[in-house]
């Protein structure tokens, strides 16, 4: 018997999930057996205790949560010189206007269930209120746990209403949440006044403006530019803006002319040579362009030799690999042209770089004005941004034919990975000073960030090696039979690849890098950590506050690493679903 | 078949050649790294030279003048003995510390799979929290939570558990069995007894697969491992023989010139290298003769050649190579001669009860139970934790990853919860666990040194007193280097040859 | 036997010896291709039809004997590498397409880098062989998002895209159900139609018949037999290709 589509039975809407009462769900998740009911009753009474005695903690006359607040500055930026905190805060503004940008990247252009918005209100009142209730039965009562109480109570019942008002299927821009959010936060700053001499409340209200303009800016930006060439820019902003915040705006350079301007037109001469050099390579056939490279990077090796100025040896380095990459990769009019442009760009980006790394600080201290949880993301973010070239071409070593390249980068990978992260900052606090002249003095931040860099780039080093072997060996043969040469298929064909497939794995390395500069505090750096364990807790008003500040710490880092193995689950998702 | 005819064949001129290119990148890169290194260790030298250092050993036999916060040797004769003493501390750590991350994070994994609701959650809740702030925080923070928060040691001071158990600022205490001089001629008879109890284990299985009946294999080796135990509490003196064994051999070892090592040794490396070339030429040999060899083919060939005889070069031309390692091996040796004498009678473990000493104004934890110092503590609890909650996210996904129908199929053929997941399930789970909880026992490894931020005098922190006080900073991180490689390296190893045998039993 | 490709020569295998380990793959191979012609190899499965046509384009390297394509000797020089495989496409059994491109871009990329093309003219390419494979609609999907057939359509428009010469097709059907072995057999067809030289590994007996103008039977890294098809599936002489031929005509 065949059907015709009228015989077919349409399909109907699934039934209504029946509310399941209280009592039916506890049966089934608490106590659905013996062993399971007294599992239940045994964790609760363990619970309640913990709870307590965790509360008792927390309200013990003896805690002093009041030496956090004067020492916000501490936390934040170290020893940086009071007097200059403007430059922090106009770090902050940047970064503001590049998140602010790329929240229209993000799409948080998104709606979000009004539903979920009032049960997560609610469930922060149900959480404070039973804090606030539980913590009555410690030793001292403050005003804190009445706060606790009420705005609980506030909460539930601002959490309830709505809920009773609209219907279940209501949504709210992310957007107005978000800014809903904001402008609560904003309140509560401006009740708190964390610190009243430095009127933080006020840069935190610039800040969330500027968030909020650069927003609607983007917005605009977006509708002229194509989309791609938005997201590039927005990105290129972003990787450029750490060096300058760190190397300009917070260490505010005072570049000596005088000593600069005598090697500036050798610098320009360099330039200038940088698009012949170029356009000649690519054009040549293969072994005279050889001949060309090589000459190169004889003049380069020569300009180590001799007493060059630094920046030159350095941006005739960068044309070497410049005119070295030439060949393979500017050959079509179109890519020259890009190549004459990155030229341009990364010369000049060299120089800047060069001209304010060597300057002397215009700060007032002695160069190690970096600290507290400035320091912390500096390192954070500098050891996964240089790690990641690193890691890359350690890993093509790993998993190259070439049996040199795949022994020398092996013995580097295993070595650091067996050996402790403390040991490497020992090393480039220890050592590395034994080996360069005794009149080069490295800063600890500069040594700590070489450890975390050749530390974090063995362990990527792996995980890009896992994402290499899962590129199956027709993608090279296919790139092969097509005519393209060794490093034009890993660029084109197999790192893409490789590296899409290895974005978990990498974000995870990125939290792990993150909790891992806590370490610096063992050979002395001022980071968070050292704030909270040693600073803080050894000034006169608040001696021996060490639990206090350390929790503080742990809750700091427990959040950020928290958000970001949140927010990377969500990315798994949703390259998991993405395209192919 | 026609043949078309070709011109002769020419060769490219070497500086096209893929193969000569290939192999003069490599040649120029390790050169460049050789090269580099040799510039920084002129630098070193010169600077050091210049500072008074030099790149010598003297720091392992001088006095090195410091004192440690525990562990065997409190105050070294030698750099030798502050080294050894922070490897110990440091392997206490490690070990006990691995065992109880284990077994936690076997439970907290396995309870956020419960069907209890507040079991899972409170699991999840515990792996969120713990692995999520810096190993390092939490070991400061419980170093300072034990010597803030507990109570103060005073001259009455019981603990809650009066004889057993002891808590103070000063450590926490407990009841231990002691091994006293005659423990090593028991453990011969603990050893046999393992062995045997493995044997009939083994014999009990196979019965029981082959008869098909109730053999009770675990029952029976506990048995015989608890007869030996016992028999050899009280005839352990009869083990001392061994110790004879030992002396005669160290007496041996050293009786041989060190020549005669040297040459064995470098033969030995010789012989390696020619093994390779020969296997190398045997897999191009095929039936028709020795295929033609590219120049890749010799490039590797003379490079194992050269490695060789520069390992047999190296060996001959510095005897204190070998010399050393004959002397560890004699050390060895004559160490296991001292453990063992007929004459020595006696209980191979005493327990030690925990009580306090008052020797001069303060109160302090005497040295008769087994004692927790705040630093070992803090260290201990801060890794523990921290690995155990990424275990209990192995053993989830180990778990996890056991395909949904062998659950079914298991319930399919009638088999209970508890059996499906010992049956089925765990074994089918232990595979996958196996590779990440080995890098995990890694991790706790060398997580360890961060004992030197709460004092514990671990490898690194001796390491760094020791170099606070002479200056050796570049032996002290080679020593470092040595210790911590070969801790990985062993841990490694184990695991693989696990792995290896769980990988096995699939086939 | 044949003057085959006596005149001119565009493929020419002299002795070709491959070993893999202590494995030999291929017994020395002697042979020659004309500009133009079409050549159908067959052969039971791990008698080296694969290795041998890999070597052409130095996929994988002879040991022994020489190979010589349009005039250039296959030898470690760096140069000749690059100038055959410019020269020579090749069409996989399992397509090889670059999956974190699209179909457009994968078309393009060698175009761009290796053949020095601008992206306008590579996309006009690309559209155009687009076009004559048949799927010009499909262009901006990725490769996971087309069927068997279609990829392996692509993968052809991606080969040709280089204005090779010849073009070596190792089992391109294989791995596609027979709606879809259509579709690329008449691909291949007018591509033969257009006088390009192809070496094509195939188990199509009707597509060889039809298209090729020699059949070379492979066995034990040998060449067997080889010959014009209506001479080599009425008459063949090898008691080896008749017991070969039994077996896959009785399918
Ligand atoms: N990379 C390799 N390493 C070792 N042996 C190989 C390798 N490639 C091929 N072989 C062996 O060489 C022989 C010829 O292989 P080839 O792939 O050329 O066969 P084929 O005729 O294409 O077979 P099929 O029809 O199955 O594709 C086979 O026995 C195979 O096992
Ligand atoms: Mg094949």
């Amino acid at each position: 018997m065949s059907l015709d589509s009228h015989d077919l039975i349409p399909p109907e809407p699934p039934p209504k999930a029946m509310r399941i009462s209280g009592f039916n769900w506890a049966r089934k998740n608490l106590f659905s057996s013996v062993f399971s009911g007294t599992l239940t009753a045994i964790l609760t009474v363990g619970l309640l205790l913990g709870i307590l005695a965790v509360l008792r903690f927390i309200f013990s006359p003896d805690r002093r949560w009041e030496v956090i607040p004067p020492n916000a500055a501490n936390y934040t930026v170290g020893s940086y010189p009071r007097d200059d905190l403007g430059n922090i805060w106009w770090s902050v503004w940047v970064i503001a206007a590049l998140a602010g940008m790329s929240t229209v990247l993000w799409g948080v252009g998104g709606r979000v269930s009004v539903v979920k918005v009032v049960a997560g209100v609610r469930a922060a009142g149900v959480t404070a209120l039973v804090v606030g209730v539980l913590s009555l039965w410690s030793p001292a009562g403050t005003a804190v746990q009445s706060w606790l109480v009420w705005g609980g109570a506030a909460l539930i019942v601002a959490g309830w209403v709505p809920m009773r008002l609209l219907s279940e299927d209501r949504t709210v821009a992310t957007a107005n949440a978000l800014a809903a959010l904001v402008g609560l936060g904003m309140v509560v700053l401006w009740y708190l006044h964390l610190d009243r001499t430095s009127h933080w409340h006020l840069r935190l209200i610039v800040t969330a403006l500027v968030v909020i303009a650069f927003h609607w800016l983007g917005r605009m930006a977006k509708r002229w530019l194509p989309d791609p060439t938005f997201k590039k820019v927005v990105t290129m902003l972003w990787v450029i803006s750490f060096p300058v915040i760190y190397m300009h705006i917070q260490r505010n350079p005072s570049v000596a002319w005088e000593e600069v301007l005598p090697w500036l037109p050798w610098a320009a001469l360099v330039m200038a040579v940088g698009p012949v050099a170029i356009g000649l390579v690519s054009r040549l056939p293969r072994e005279q362009a050889a001949a060309v490279n090589f000459l190169l990077g004889a003049v380069t090796i020569f300009s180590w030799v001799v007493e060059w100025p630094m920046a030159i040896r350095v941006m005739t380095l960068l044309l070497t690999l410049f005119s070295m990459a030439a060949p393979t990769f500017a050959s079509s009019p179109q890519a020259r042209k890009v190549f004459y442009w990155s030229w341009l760009g990364g010369s000049l980006c060299a120089l800047y770089f060069f001209l304010l790394g060597v300057a002397s600080t215009g700060l007032d201290t002695r160069g190690d004005f970096l600290g507290g949880f400035n320091l912390t993301i500096l390192l954070a973010v500098g050891g996964i941004a240089l790690s990641f070239p690193v890691g890359l071409l350690l890993a093509l070593g790993r998993t190259s034919t070439m049996p040199i390249f795949r022994i020398l980068s092996v013995a580097y990978i295993e070595v650091i990975r067996g050996v402790p992260l403390i040991t490497v900052l020992f090393f480039a606090d220890k050592v590395i000073p034994r080996f360069l002249p005794p009149w080069v003095d490295v800063i600890g931040e500069t040594k700590a960030l070489l450890a975390i860099t050749a530390f974090a780039a063995a362990y990527l080093a792996e995980n890009v090696r896992g994402g290499l072997q899962s590129v199956s060996s027709g993608q090279f043969e296919a790139a092969r039979a097509l005519g393209m040469t060794t490093s034009q298929m890993t660029m084109l064909v197999t790192l893409p690849q490789a590296l899409k497939a290895v974005i978990p794995a990498m974000v995870g390395q990125a939290i792990a890098l993150f909790k891992d500069t806590s370490l610096v505090a063992i050979i002395g750096l001022a980071d968070f950590l050292r704030v909270a364990r040693d600073v803080v807790p050894n000034q006169p008003d608040s001696l021996g506050s060490v639990l206090e500040n350390l929790l503080l710490a742990a809750v700091v880092y427990w959040i950020f690493a928290f958000s970001f193995s949140r927010a990377s689950q969500r990315l798994e998702k949703r390259l998991g679903v993405g395209t192919r | 078949m026609n043949r078309p005819s070709l011109a002769p064949p020419t060769r490219p001129p070497f500086w096209r050649n893929a193969t000569f290119l290939k192999w003069a990148a490599q040649i120029g890169v390790l050169f460049g790294v050789v090269a580099l290194g040799y510039v920084l260790i002129g630098e070193a030298a010169a600077n050091m030279r210049a500072q008074g250092l030099s790149l010598d050993w003297d720091l392992l036999t001088d006095p090195p003048g410091i004192q440690l916060g525990e562990g065997i040797f409190v105050k070294p004769d030698t750099g030798m003995e502050a080294f050894y003493t922070g490897a110990v501390n440091m392997l206490r750590v490690a070990m006990s510390g691995i065992l109880a991350a284990t077994v936690i994070g076997a439970v907290v994994g396995i309870a956020r799979l419960s069907s209890n609701w507040l079991a899972s959650r409170l699991a999840t809740a515990f792996v969120e929290t713990v692995r999520n702030i810096p190993v390092l925080v939490q070991v400061v923070f419980w170093f300072f939570l034990s010597s803030i928060l507990f109570p103060v040691l005073q001259e009455g001071s019981s603990g809650p558990i009066p004889g057993l158990l002891l808590v103070s600022r000063k450590g926490i205490s407990f009841a231990w069995p002691f091994p006293q001089e005659t423990f090593w001629q028991w453990g011969v008879f603990l050893v046999v007894g393992l062995l045997t109890a493995r044997w009939a284990y083994r014999t009990r299985m196979r019965r029981a697969e082959e008869m098909g009946e109730e053999t009770r294999p675990l029952t029976w080796a506990l048995l015989i491992f608890l007869a030996w135990a016992i028999v050899g509490w009280f005839a352990h003196p009869l083990a001392g023989a061994v110790g004879w064994l030992f002396g005669l051999l160290a007496a041996q070892v050293g009786a041989i010139p060190v020549l005669v090592y040297q040459v064995m040794l470098a033969l030995a490396a010789l012989y390696l290298a020619w093994r390779w070339i020969h296997r190398f030429l045997e897999s191009r040999r095929s039936p028709a003769g020795l295929a033609k060899l590219t120049d890749d083919d010799y490039f590797r060939m003379i490079l194992a050649g050269v490695l060789g005889t520069g390992g047999a070069a190296v060996l001959l031309l510095w005897p204190g190579i070998t010399e050393l390692g004959a002397n560890v091996f004699q050390a060895l040796l004559e160490f296991c001669d001292q453990k063992f004498d007929f004459l020595r009678t006696g209980a191979p473990l005493a327990i030690g009860q925990p009580s306090v000493e008052v020797p001069g104004r303060f109160a302090q934890i005497a040295d008769t139970g087994m004692t927790m110092t705040p630093s070992f503590f803090g260290i201990w609890m801060g890794v523990t934790l921290y690995t155990s909650s990424f275990i209990a996210e192995i053993v989830r996904g180990g778990v996890l990853s056991v395909p949904k129908g062998q659950t079914e199929a298991g319930y399919a053929l009638g088999l209970r919860r508890g059996q499906l997941l010992r049956m089925v399930i765990l074994p089918q789970a232990f595979r996958v666990i196996l590779p990440p909880l080995g890098n995990q026992y890694l991790n706790l490894s060398k997580n360890t040194s961060l004992g030197i931020a709460v004092a514990f005098p671990e490898m690194v922190q001796v390491g760094q007193t020791m170099f606070n006080q002479t200056g050796d900073t570049i032996q002290v991180i080679l020593l470092w280097m040595g210790f911590y490689l070969t801790i990985s390296l062993l841990i490694s190893l184990l695991i693989n040859y696990y792995n290896r045998r769980a990988q096995l039993v699939e086939r | 036997m044949m003057e085959n490709g006596a005149d001119n020569p565009i493929i020419v295998c002299e002795n070709v010896k491959k070993w893999f380990g202590d494995f030999q793959a291929l017994r020395g191979v002697t042979t020659s291709v004309a500009e133009g012609e079409v050549v159908v190899v067959i052969g039971p499965s791990g008698s080296g039809k694969s290795t041998f046509i890999r070597c052409i384009n130095r996929l994988e390297q002879h040991q022994e004997g020489r190979i010589v394509v349009g005039g250039t000797e296959l030898t470690s020089d760096v140069r000749n590498i690059e100038r055959i495989r410019s020269e020579v496409g090749m069409v996989f059994q399992q397509f090889n397409l670059f999956p974190h491109l699209t179909v457009l871009h994968n078309i393009t990329l060698a175009q761009v880098w290796v053949r020095k093309r601008t992206r306008s003219e590579a996309e006009e390419r690309a559209l155009e062989l687009l076009e004559r494979v048949g799927i010009p609609e499909q262009a901006h999907k990725y490769p996971g998002q087309l069927s068997g057939g279609q990829q392996q359509r692509v993968a052809i428009a991606r080969s040709l895209a280089m204005d090779p010469k010849i073009m070596l097709f190792d089992e391109p059907t294989s791995a596609l159900d027979p709606e879809m072995i259509v579709e690329v057999l008449e691909v291949m067809r007018e591509l033969a139609k257009t006088g390009m030289t192809i070496v094509a590994v195939t188990h199509e007996m009707g597509f060889a018949r039809e298209v090729a103008n020699r059949i070379v039977l492979f066995d034990e890294g040998q060449i067997i037999e080889e010959g014009p098809p209506s001479e080599f599936f009425t008459n063949p002489r090898h008691p080896r290709t008749k017991l070969f031929l039994q077996q896959i005509l009785s399918h």
